[in-house]
């Protein structure tokens, strides 16, 4: 009985002591760096300024939320079955969250559906959405705004008259000839979007008219060509539009090269040599995004979700246009050039 | 253990069966207070110590905290001072070096800036700009970009206002083909001569961020503390995260900052407590902002904190172990001493007491077992003496009609009428039937003196008539003594006795004197006989019973005296002096008594 009794008293203040040290060492409230997680991170290209600001903002996160950040690339955008075996690697390795910059909207939907599905590994989405409703969230820039974005300031540039040559992107260049002819989107779904929104805004102006739109496999030399040859065939061409980064080097190349003072062009995103250009009045607008912005914040959704915080299904990071003028204000100074250390 | 007991101990009281009172006894019990107590307090002073102990810890370390990181600042304030003056000294060294040059274009001065630039990795270029924006001097050579709108740029602007050098905030450098890098412009306008004329220009020195950045990133306050610099306009020139901030993902609350050059304070503004500490470096305007998170400063504060309850739930641990252990060693010997004396109490008296323990109750133990030893003593003795007192009425009920000496006495009767002496016949069966109506009389223990005396008188009558004239008798009484109580058949024994032994082995008559008279309220009878007497060894046997006469009436001289003892007291009884030839007196001491009701009660005692 009174072995019952002191064993009673013994567990009752043990009970007491544990309550009172679990209630002392709470843990902070903050996203906890305890643990190292595994972000898979692919992107559609491993070249590229654009890409690399993305991969900055990445390894900022990383670097702040103790993250073991594994950042991949195919060679070439268009690569989208290297793109596809990056996600089942990432799968195979049993990343924690796999961060994804779709280079074809339908074409990694499968591949992503296995990764969310049944592998239980979230995916968000970057830059480029992809086919599949079981993505965590998207962050990026919305294209069909920047592509709006793009087409008013080239008819701003043109007095909402004369020819506009288009240079596009999309995954590969078999799909490229049949886009308009498929039921199925296999491009990348920015391009898409943006090339969309170009063409419904510039289809306001009756005295406009997009006489081609061309697609590069992100490749300068191949967007270089590409511009050459529309030149070429369109002599009265006044203004060119790109759609994205290695489009936009390539086809400002081409015109540089040429001579071409009359050509307007906007181009896309901001790398330093598009500051270049832009300062030496090849090219007169860029509609930028936030590289950055999106790398980071994806590897900070990625945390927040592996600690079970909800996240917003859709981050719009925004988009800009950038020209001589407004490139060397404070707050775009901070956007186009990144604070490289 | 003690539960088997109740079918040994039928008459033992019950235990009470309500549950509350078994409680609350419990409640009461030593061990139970003594573990409550010593815990309690224990605790109590563990907690107090502990708390207090807290308290001056965290408060010091806090206070280190807060110190250790003001210093930090301090020496990063102090580093980065050097760092700008430094600068300024640089700047003033190229500003003497283009003023004291005649000509400006000259080759030499051009190697002399180039030198001044490569002797450190943190400055970019060195320009000289006409006020209209022309380019004078340019080091090192590269070729100037189009439209770049430096008219609207701060470090071309300020020196206007200012004859002082003035550091710009940190900007794109976009005036030289080169990588775009973000600098901090000095610019001042000063005096260049061309061709021998003195003119005014402005100078720009760029210098980046390795330094400052080199500077601040030894900045260790906590794992997530951090140090950031802010111009005196608020831009951010530096900051660990300073692309998140200038991509708008993270925010930094500049403006409580703003209002003080030297200040430390605690800002919830995040929503976590954060300690904030400004300086500002006197040379640029600068303000060196220290951040650190107030839960890493009181990491120790909690690590004390973890300590102490740990340190609080093993002592009240202890404690509790070590009261329940005291109070056990305490109280077991102690309650092993109540459930011994319950026992006895119940009634087993030949428990033994054995308790090992604290001093005290090893000494109650032996008090309560000597007690119990006199206890277990005194019940022998009074079973011993009730079982004597019943053999001695035995005895005396059978000497009431004693055989033997009744057909001894009807013998001689028989003679005597054989003879023809009837008066003598008469006088013997008158005595005879006297004797044994005083013997009987009506059962009655208790009889008065003057019946006692009757009755030996007739005794001595029956046994002159057997003896021939061989003794002669006396009995003196006084009167108080003759309504006094006694035992009946205390005097018939030692007469007899005298007869038996003293006086029938005799060649002279003897003689037989018996006296009872009142001394101090004792009535005290003595038998005296002058017959052969008694050695001193007989003597000293006669009354512990090894000698008894085969041939008496049967009711022994010890009986006599043990009922004297046992009716009375032990300190009356019987006495006996005696000399060989010379005699024997016995003398027989017991209180006068009168009181009827003590008859009475007496008697019925003896009845029972």
């Amino acid at each position: 009985m009174m072995n019952k009794r002191f064993w009673l008293i013994l567990f009752c203040c043990a009970a007491a002591g544990f309550a009172l040290n679990s209630c002392i060492s709470s843990p902070p409230d903050y996203i906890s760096t305890a643990k190292t997680r595994s972000v898979h991170m692919i992107v559609k290209m491993s070249r590229g300024d654009y890409w690399n600001t993305v991969k900055l903002g990445a390894e900022a996160a990383a670097q702040e939320f103790n993250v073991k950040l594994t950042f991949k690339a195919p060679d070439s955008e268009s690569d989208v079955d290297e793109q596809i075996a990056m996600v089942e690697n990432a799968i195979d390795e049993k990343a924690d969250v796999i961060v994804l910059a779709a280079s074809s909207y339908m074409g990694l939907a499968q591949v992503v559906d296995k990764a969310a599905v049944f592998n239980k590994i979230p995916v968000i989405s970057v830059d480029a959405e992809v086919g599949s409703a079981r993505v965590s969230t998207y962050i990026g820039s919305n294209g069909y705004e920047a592509g709006q974005k793009s087409a008013e300031r080239l008819i701003k540039l043109l007095d909402a008259h004369g020819e506009i040559g288009i240079i596009n992107f999309t995954s590969s260049t078999e799909n490229a000839q049949s886009v308009s002819s498929t039921a199925i989107d296999y491009g990348a779904r920015d391009a898409d979007e943006r090339e969309k929104g170009f063409l419904n805004y510039a289809a306001r102006y009756p005295d406009i008219h997009v006489v081609e739109i061309a697609y590069t496999p992100s490749n300068i030399a191949n967007a270089e060509e590409l511009t050459r040859q529309m030149l070429n065939q369109h002599p009265r061409l006044r203004g060119i539009a790109t759609l994205n980064e290695t489009g936009s080097q390539g086809a400002a190349k081409a015109i540089q090269q040429l001579g071409l003072k009359g050509i307007r062009m906007v181009a896309f995103d901001s790398s330093p040599s598009m500051m270049e250009l832009l300062q030496d009045g090849t090219v007169q607008a860029t509609v930028v995004q936030n590289p950055f912005s999106n790398g980071y914040l994806a590897i900070k959704h990625a945390v927040e979700i592996l600690e079970g915080i909800k996240v917003p299904e859709r981050v719009d990071t925004g988009t800009k246009i950038i020209d001589l003028d407004n490139m060397l204000w404070p707050e775009n100074q901070k956007l186009l050039f990144p604070f490289v250390r | 253990m003690c539960r088997e007991k109740p079918h040994f101990f039928p008459l033992r009281p019950q235990r009470p069966l309500g549950g509350t009172i078994k409680l609350s006894s419990k409640l009461r019990s030593i061990q139970l207070i003594i573990t409550v107590t010593f815990t309690f307090v224990a605790v109590l002073v563990a907690v107090l110590v502990s708390f207090m102990l807290y308290n001056k810890f965290a408060k010091t370390a806090e206070e280190n905290a807060n110190l250790n990181m003001q210093q930090i600042i301090e020496q990063v304030n102090y580093n980065l001072e050097l760092y700008a003056k430094g600068m300024r000294n640089i700047y003033e060294k190229a500003e003497a070096q283009i003023t004291l040059t005649p000509d400006i274009g000259a080759p030499m001065l051009k190697e002399r800036m180039s030198t001044l630039l490569e002797s450190r990795e943190d400055l970019v270029s060195v320009a000289l700009f006409t006020p209209q924006g022309e380019l004078v001097l340019n080091v090192p050579g590269l070729e100037m970009r189009h439209n770049t709108q430096l008219e609207n740029q701060s470090w071309y602007t300020s020196p206007r206002r200012t004859s002082e050098i003035s550091f710009s905030a940190p900007h794109i450098q976009n005036l030289f083909k080169s990588k775009y890098t973000w600098v901090v412009s000095m610019s001042k306008l000063i005096q260049y001569r061309e061709a021998g004329v003195l003119k005014t220009g402005n100078l720009l020195i760029d210098f980046n961020f390795g330094t400052i950045d080199e500077l601040s990133k030894q900045v260790k306050l906590g794992k997530r503390g951090y140090a950031y610099i802010l111009d005196s306009l608020g831009n951010i020139v530096y900051h660990p995260q300073q692309q998140l901030i200038y991509a708008g993902l993270k925010y930094e609350n500049v403006e409580p900052v703003l209002e003080y050059a030297y200040r430390s304070y605690l800002d919830e503004s995040t929503g976590e407590k954060r300690f904030i500490t400004v300086r500002t470096l006197a040379e640029t305007g600068w303000k060196i902002v220290g951040v650190a998170y107030y839960d890493e400063i009181v990491t120790t504060k909690r690590d004390l904190n973890q300590f102490l309850s740990w340190f609080l739930a093993v002592v009240i641990l202890c404690v509790i172990i070590v009261s329940v252990l005291l109070s056990a060693r305490i109280s077991s010997p102690i309650r092993k001493l109540e459930r011994t004396v319950k026992q006895v109490g119940e009634g087993d008296l030949n428990t033994p007491i054995n308790v090992s323990g604290a001093y005290e109750v090893e000494q109650l133990s032996k008090r309560f077992n000597l007690m119990l030893q006199r206890i277990r003593q005194l019940m022998e003795q009074i079973i011993y003496e009730q079982e004597t007192k019943r053999k001695g009425e035995l005895e005396v009920l059978q000497s009431q009609i004693n055989p033997h000496f009744l057909y001894n006495t009807l013998n001689s009767v028989i003679r005597l009428a054989e003879r023809g002496k009837t008066d003598e016949v008469v006088t013997m069966i008158h005595s005879l039937s006297k004797f044994f109506r005083i013997s009987l009389s009506k059962g009655k223990n208790i009889i008065t003196v003057q019946e006692e005396l009757d009755h030996i008188r007739h005794y001595l009558v029956i046994q002159s008539f057997r003896f021939k004239n061989k003794f002669k008798y006396e009995i003196h009484a006084q009167d108080e003594v003759l309504q006094c109580q006694t035992i009946k058949l205390i005097l018939q024994p030692i007469v007899e006795n005298a007869l038996y032994h003293g006086i029938e082995m005799m060649p002279d008559e003897g003689l037989i004197s018996i006296r009872a008279e009142l001394q101090n309220k004792l009535i005290v009878i003595t038998i005296m006989d002058n017959g052969l007497g008694m050695s001193k060894e007989t003597l000293s046997t006669i009354l512990t019973g090894v000698c008894k006469s085969g041939t008496g009436s049967g009711v022994g001289v010890r009986n006599v005296n043990e009922r004297i003892k046992l009716y009375y007291g032990r300190e009356f009884g019987i006495s006996f002096e005696s000399a060989i030839e010379e005699g024997t007196t016995v003398t027989l001491t017991f209180p006068a008594l009168v009181s009827q009701e003590l008859d009475e009660e007496k008697e019925g005692g003896a009845q029972e």
